[in-house]
């Protein structure tokens, strides 16, 4: 199996205060990996600083993207390599229809990778059955950015632009948190319909929850800025039932 | 109706006529007289890819509303690079009851650019029933830019719905990342958000040929 991703003793601050702590992890293609641990553990943080947050701030370490170096690339370019992050809190856009918002993602991401501008039939062609996927009405297109969205729809909608951006590395950070049963399903099932043998997630999540809908094959437990503990889907369970005291 | 705007002080809009015009950087410095039943509708649009990086200029509309059951609405938009330099200057006056009046008035501001937006807003003692709202936002995209906005309401009539609101700031920190996100450049995300921002005006205006052609002009869509 391909090595995907590798980070190797991540350190990271944000406004002088280290949260990050030596984080070590590798992802191959095809993997799921979900992190659990505590609020203030650096769940978030990872995913910030992995999608390149400018708030954040690398001290040590490094992180491969299929042996490129990620942390010397722009935000956007991160994300035209291919890694995802479907947002803990969407972000609302007034004024930004999510038509020219995803077509913009997708001609900037198909100009990156030298290849020629979808023309309108074929983007709404896509968009049309990337929708269906997770269920997502149709007028929500027609609408600004996650405006007056649900908290199921922008969960759907974090989950329809994966579908459409088809990334290599999908981050879910906390994508239950706010879902009812049924908002949950879809997304989970829209999240198991887009794996393939050649990329790979890691689920951020507090509750096990999510992770009897997207099976992880691996199980990390982030505490106090590092993974201290490793182990199968079996992990989640655990901590389930007796919490990350005895691990502490 | 057609009013003589060319050299004009002071035109009176006589009872039930329509104005509307947008002045697209052209000088305004116009006083209108409505009378009752009359109502205005005017865009000023002071836009960058169509004029002189460098102008400066004044916008100025005075309005009276003399009879009851008038209704302006004034809308700005000023887009200005370099060293240029606006002012826009409201003055709207309700000296009877039952009239309406709307503003709304935004500013984008880059590289050294200067705006300055003075909104007054008169309800004489008597003028009940007036219904008035005005709204100044302002985008300020340079560190060397500057906005000056100056809200200036005297409102002596007690049975009046009237409000306002200035705001002036720079561009949305999360929404940008999260465009940066799906893979769009920053500069391009910038563009989509200050398009978000002129549309709110561009969508007041009437005429859909000269809307079309502004959003075709300044690639807003």
């Amino acid at each position: 199996m391909a090595k995907l991703l590798e980070i190797k003793n991540l350190h990271a601050s944000i406004a002088g205060k280290e949260i990050l702590r030596g984080v070590n992890l590798t992802i191959n293609e095809g993997e799921v990996h979900a992190i659990m641990g505590r609020n203030g553990a650096g769940k978030s943080t990872l995913s910030a600083v992995l999608t390149g947050h400018p708030a954040y701030t690398v001290t040590e370490g490094s992180v491969l993207l299929r042996g490129k170096d990620l942390l010397a690339m722009e935000p956007e370019i991160r994300a035209r390599e291919g890694v995802f992050l479907s947002f803990q809190y969407p972000v609302e856009i007034p004024g930004v229809s999510m038509t020219n918002f995803m077509r913009a993602a997708i001609n900037e991401k198909r100009a990156y990778e030298g290849k020629e501008p979808l023309s309108a039939k074929e983007f709404l062609t896509l968009m049309r059955e990337k929708r269906k996927l997770v269920e997502m009405a149709d007028k929500l297109s027609n609408r600004s950015v996650n405006e007056g969205f649900s908290g199921g729809e922008k969960k759907k909608n974090e989950i329809f632009q994966m579908a459409m951006l088809e990334p290599c590395l999908s981050i879910l950070d906390e994508t239950d948190s706010g879902l009812d049963i049924d908002a949950l399903r879809i997304v989970a099932e829209g999240v198991n319909r887009l794996k393939t043998p050649h990329n790979a997630s890691i689920v951020i999540t507090h509750y096990q929850r999510l992770l009897d809908y997207i099976v992880p094959d691996f199980v990390h437990v982030l505490a106090d800025g590092q993974i201290i503990k490793t182990g199968d889907k079996s992990l989640a369970l655990e901590l389930e039932e007796h919490g990350y005291e005895h691990l502490t | 109706m057609h009013l003589n705007l060319k050299n004009m002080d002071t035109s009176t809009l006589h009872k039930g006529d329509r104005f509307e015009h947008v002045f697209l950087n052209e000088p305004v410095d116009i006083h209108i007289i409505q009378e009752a039943g009359s109502t205005v509708k005017i865009h000023i649009l002071n836009l960058p890819s169509l004029q002189e990086k460098n102008e400066e200029r004044l916008n100025r509309i005075i309005i009276d509303q003399t009879g009851p059951n008038c209704t302006t609405e004034i809308y700005g938009l000023a887009y200005l690079q370099g060293e240029a330099k606006v002012t826009t200057e409201t003055h709207v006056n309700h000296l009877v009851g039952e009239g309406k009046s709307d503003q709304l008035i935004k500013f984008v501001l880059e590289d050294q650019a200067q705006g300055r937006f003075l909104g007054e807003l008169k309800i004489a003692p008597d003028a009940q029933k007036v219904e008035s709202h005005q709204t100044n936002r302002n985008l300020v995209l340079s560190a060397d830019a500057e906005m000056r906005t100056q809200p200036q309401l005297e409102i002596y009539a007690d049975d009046v719905q009237a409000s306002h609101g200035a705001s002036t700031g720079q561009l949305d920190e999360a929404a940008l990342f999260y465009m940066q996100q799906r893979g769009i450049s920053k500069q391009k995300a910038r563009q989509l958000l200050v398009n978000a921002f002129m549309m709110d005006v561009i969508n007041t205006i009437s005429e859909e040929s000269l809307r079309e052609n502004l959003i075709n002009t300044l690639s807003l869509d």
